[in-house]
Formats: C-alpha cells, sequence, structure tokens
C-alpha cells in the first residue's frame, strides 16, 4: 500500500464505497422503507393499542384494558384457534404432498415441461378470483362441483356449513399454494450432489433406506424454509375469505377478525391491540423457526 | 410397468384438479347469464357461447384503464423492488451485514397485519396527498415485495462462491465494478425468477389496491370485486374479467418452471 502524497478529502460517493461503509451503504435504501412503513405502523399501533379510539374525537388513555379485554375475548381466541388450526393443516399436507409429488416429478418424462407448467399455475393466479371463483363452484344449488356429485348419484355437500367450511378454507388454499412446495423441494432435489447417491446405490442402499439417510436430512434446511415462509404467509391469510365466507359461519381468521375491528367496526384502539398481540406471536414463532433455519445454513459455507 | 402407470395417473389426476378451475374461468367468461345459472348437466360444457360479457365489459366499465393501471403499478414497483432488494441482498449475503437479525427484520415485514398496518399509512398517505396514485400504491407494493425477495436473492447470492470476487480484487477491481461485472451476471437467472414472482404478486394484490385506489389508479381487481355486489353477483363479467387478466400469469408459468427448479433453493442445498 503506497499513501498519497497530499492526503486529500475523500467525495462523498468515495466514503459511500470504502471497504467499512460499502455494506451499510448498500442497506440505505432497504433500511428507509423499512423505517417508514414497517417502524411508523408498528409504534403507531403500539400507541394506539392503549388507547380508545373510534377514529372520531381525541384518543383517551386507557392502559392495558384493550388486552385485558382481548384476553377474554371468545371471538378473538376462537380466531386465534382457527388459525393455527389452518396453520398445522396446511403446512402438513403441502410438506408431505410436496415432498411426494417433487420426489415423483424429479426424473426426466415426456411433457414434463407441459406437466410441470401446468402445476405451477395456481400459484400464480391472483387469491382474489380465486376466492370468487370457488365460491362460485362450490354454491349449494348451481355450483359445478355438486352438480357433478349428484350426476354421479351422490349426495350434495354444503361446502359452506359451519362446520365444513373452514375445511374448504383448507382445502383452497392447499390447491394454491402446493405448487410452492412442489417446486422448492423439487429445486432441492435437483441440486442435490449426484456422487453420494451413486455411492449409495454401490453400497446397495435400498429406496426408503437413502431417501431416509441422505435424501430428508440434506432437504431439512429447505422443508424449515417452506415452514417457516408458509407459517408467516397463513397466520396472515385473507384473501380466501374475502370472497367467500367473509369471516362467517365458523371460519373468521386472526387477519379477518382484525380488519373486522379495526376498518369495519373503527375500534383502532381494540384492532390496534389485536395487531400487536397476532404480530408478536408471528414474531416469535418464526424468530425461533429463523434461528434455527440460520443454524442449519451456516455449517455448509 | 405398473409403477409407470401409476406415475402417470397420479400426473394427470393433479393436473386435472389444477386446471378444473381454471378451465371454467374461460368456460364461464363465454356463458350467458342463463347458462351460468343452468342446473342442468349437460349446459355445463355444451352451450351457446356468447362476448356479451367482454362487450359488458370493455363497454359500460373502465376494463382497459384499469388493467392499464395494475400493469403500470406493478412493472414499475418490479423494477425499484428489484433495486432495492439487489442491493441489499448482496450486503447481507457477503458480509453478513447486521447478524442475520436485520435480515429477520426485513423477512419479518410480512408479519403486521395489514389490515392495521394499512390504518397509519392511509393517515400518512391523505397528508402526502398519495392516495389513489400509481405512485402511493406502487410505495406499498415495493415495501410488501421486498421482505420475499430480499431472502430469494439472498439465497442466490449465497451460492456465488467468495473466491471468484477475491480473485477478482486481487486483479485490482473494485466494489462496484466487482458486483457490476462479476457478480451481476452470475445471479441473472435468479434475478429473473426474483422478478417473474414480484410482478406476479403486484399484479395479483388486492386488499391495498381495494383501499387505496377509487379511480384514478384503481386496480382491475379491484374492478372485479366490484361484480361481487350486495344483491346479486356477476359471474360472467367476474370470469370475464378474470380470464384476461390471468393471461399473462398462464404465460409466466411457461417461463417460470425451468428457472426456478433450476435455482430457486434458498441457498439452502449445496452440491
Amino acid at each position: 500500500m503506497s499513501s498519497q502524497p497530499l492526503p486529500r478529502k475523500p467525495t462523498i460517493w468515495e466514503t459511500l464505497t470504502n471497504e467499512k461503509n460499502f455494506k451499510w451503504t448498500l442497506l440505505i435504501p432497504l433500511l428507509l422503507l423499512l423505517a417508514i412503513f414497517m417502524l411508523y405502523p408498528l409504534l403507531y399501533s403500539f400507541y394506539f393499542s392503549f388507547h380508545d379510539w373510534g377514529m372520531q374525537g381525541a384518543p383517551t388513555f386507557s392502559g392495558l384494558n384493550n388486552f385485558r379485554q382481548l384476553v377474554n375475548d371468545r371471538g378473538f381466541l376462537l380466531a386465534f384457534g382457527r388459525t393455527l388450526e389452518v396453520l398445522v393443516i396446511c403446512i402438513a399436507v403441502e410438506i408431505l404432498l410436496g415432498l411426494a409429488l417433487a420426489m415423483m416429478w424429479n426424473r426426466e418424462f415426456p411433457g414434463q415441461n407441459v406437466v410441470r407448467g401446468l402445476a405451477l399455475l395456481p400459484l400464480l393466479v391472483a387469491p382474489l378470483i380465486l376466492s370468487l371463483l370457488w365460491n362460485f363452484m362450490m354454491d349449494f344449488d348451481f355450483g359445478m362441483f355438486n352438480q357433478i356429485l349428484q350426476a354421479v348419484g351422490l349426495r350434495k355437500v354444503y361446502w359452506w356449513a359451519p362446520k365444513m367450511a373452514l375445511y374448504t378454507i383448507c382445502a383452497i388454499t392447499i390447491w394454491q399454494w402446493l405448487p410452492f412446495s412442489v417446486f422448492v423441494l423439487l429445486a432441492g432435489l435437483k441440486g442435490l450432489p449426484k456422487d453420494v447417491f451413486e455411492a449409495a446405490k454401490v453400497d446397495g442402499a435400498r429406496g426408503w433406506y437413502t431417501f431416509r439417510r441422505l435424501t430428508l436430512p440434506m432437504l431439512t434446511p429447505l422443508i424449515m424454509i417452506i415452514i417457516v415462509l408458509r407459517s408467516m404467509w397463513l397466520i396472515r391469510l385473507f384473501d380466501p375469505l374475502f370472497g367467500t365466507t367473509r369471516g362467517g359461519v365458523n371460519t373468521e381468521l386472526l387477519d379477518w377478525i382484525t380488519y373486522r375491528t379495526a376498518f369495519v367496526m373503527f375500534d383502532i384502539g381494540y384492532g390496534s391491540a389485536m395487531a400487536i398481540v397476532s404480530w408478536a406471536f408471528t414474531m416469535i414463532l418464526c424468530m425461533l423457526m429463523f434461528r434455527q433455519l440460520m443454524k442449519a445454513l451456516k455449517p455448509k459455507e | 410397468m405398473i409403477k409407470k402407470i401409476l406415475f402417470w395417473l397420479v400426473t394427470l389426476l393433479v393436473l386435472f384438479i389444477v386446471i378444473v378451475p381454471l378451465l371454467w374461468i374461460y368456460l364461464t367468461a363465454f356463458k350467458s347469464q342463463t347458462d351460468i345459472f343452468s342446473t342442468n348437466l349437460r349446459s355445463m360444457v355444451i352451450f351457446k357461447p356468447t362476448l356479451q360479457n367482454f362487450r359488458a365489459l370493455f363497454g359500460d366499465y373502465p376494463f382497459w384503464p384499469n388493467l392499464l393501471n395494475t400493469a403500470i403499478v406493478s412493472v414499475l414497483g418490479t423494477v425499484v423492488t428489484m433495486a432495492v432488494s439487489l442491493l441489499a441482498a448482496y450486503s447481507f449475503a457477503r458480509w453478513n451485514t447486521g447478524g442475520g437479525d436485520l435480515l429477520f427484520m426485513t423477512v419479518s415485514t410480512r408479519m403486521f397485519p395489514m389490515a392495521v398496518a394499512a390504518i397509519p399509512h392511509f393517515i400518512f398517505f391523505k397528508i402526502l396527498g398519495l392516495l389513489d396514485t400509481h405512485f402511493g400504491l406502487m410505495l406499498l407494493y415495493v415495501f410488501f415485495n421486498m421482505s420475499f425477495a430480499t431472502f430469494l436473492l439472498y439465497g442466490f447470492f449465497n451460492e456465488v462462491p467468495k473466491e471468484v470476487e477475491q480473485a477478482a480484487m486481487i486483479d485490482g477491481y473494485g466494489r462496484m465494478e466487482i458486483f457490476r461485472k462479476i457478480v451481476f451476471p452470475l445471479i441473472k437467472p435468479g434475478l429473473a425468477v426474483t422478478s417473474v414472482f414480484c410482478l406476479i404478486w403486484m399484479w395479483n394484490e388486492f386488499f391495498f389496491a381495494f383501499l387505496f385506489t377509487r379511480s384514478q389508479a384503481r386496480t382491475v381487481n379491484v374492478l372485479i370485486s366490484s361484480f361481487w355486489g350486495g344483491l346479486q353477483v356477476q359471474y360472467g363479467l367476474m370470469a370475464g374479467g378474470a380470464a384476461i387478466t390471468i393471461m399473462p400469469t398462464l404465460l409466466a408459468a411457461w417461463f417460470m418452471q425451468r428457472y426456478i427448479i433450476r435455482g430457486l433453493t434458498f441457498g439452502a442445498v449445496k452440491g
């Protein structure tokens, strides 16, 4: 390193792109957006969760009242429970079916691009359009499903019955999101090192054994990523309800009750408290998983 | 042999389940109101096709302007998101900036209930005059998509070996040059997948468009949802609108499937 004979003041651009600062410079736009769009609503909701406010007049401080009310709110607790139910059902089905289909399609076969292209479709169609469509197809009288059932001689199913509707919501969510698991796992399978599997084959390892001892451990970080991302998105499930039950017939989920409280009933204080609680729950859940994920990703560096 | 039959049986079953709802959109789009509500099984597929739904869409409703709004917002939004996320993801992947916590923060932006986040945004936008503007909606979309985009790109950057960059550094390249000339070309496929994901999700977004746009910047999904009226649902118009709106999506699916299975591993699988 030869030093400059005359040290001059570095320009702003040089300061921003020197070894020490460059990594932070790259983050400036992201951090700016985070501050405006994340920190601000968060602080705002935090503030109002301790107040009573109906969008008119001045907010009055109410201490922990909103949270106290929340703990005893049957509707909220039910929504919370339902959200967890949807979370478990959808993730379990998506991972298991996704793994099965990915294993199945992880080979060369005629028409593979067509098959895969079509299989990806549900993921890309607007959830709102789909929810309107499912509502139409699953109508009791003139819906396509029931007409076919009737034609085959079976009983019509009341898809949106109070006992059934939540599972119908699960089904349409899985229909839309299964391709995500399938394709991520398919990409993972394609990326696995081939030599290890050939060695296992030479050693006479059977299919199931290879799957359990080689494939599954190597896919674990990927499965964890799917679980983290899907949990995050499923807790915030909203669109499938919009065109179908609108939170009725025992399908009110966490985000819908929050939306209803804050946006339809204009109870900003109570809605904010709901938001804070469900946000904290999501954060803690995902943070635990994310830690594990980062650990799983690290040693391979 | 049995294995092969089973393979195709399952594959065809899956495809059938995938295609039927989408086919239903296109069938309904060409049906008249009477055919739509007919309970005769035969008329489900055999009916007299009509263009009346499309004619109404183009004539009586601002379908094209709204579709254009969707296109403007999602294309611009994708460009901006990619610019923001590309830089950030590079920083996270190369220097582990913030020790994983900052990356988690970024990913966690999707964890706050949108319905409540929308209220402060609404007030904020009202003050700045951003309600019902393309720019305002675009900003929101950038924010909501940058978390996933950054996380995806982070995975792609992780797959670029550090040694390549170190070698370039020894050759006297500057930071910017390394990024532009060496790293960027290597993650182009990742860039393609990520931008199409953003594009599609912005194209499909409904909730914020529904709350933040009224007429000037109203997106096509908001128009479609308006056919779901209180008294009656205009399924024909809804299906007609959906049939056109999802077309770019169908094209994207064809394009994406190759890229996804070749690269979407979040950097979690190392060969």
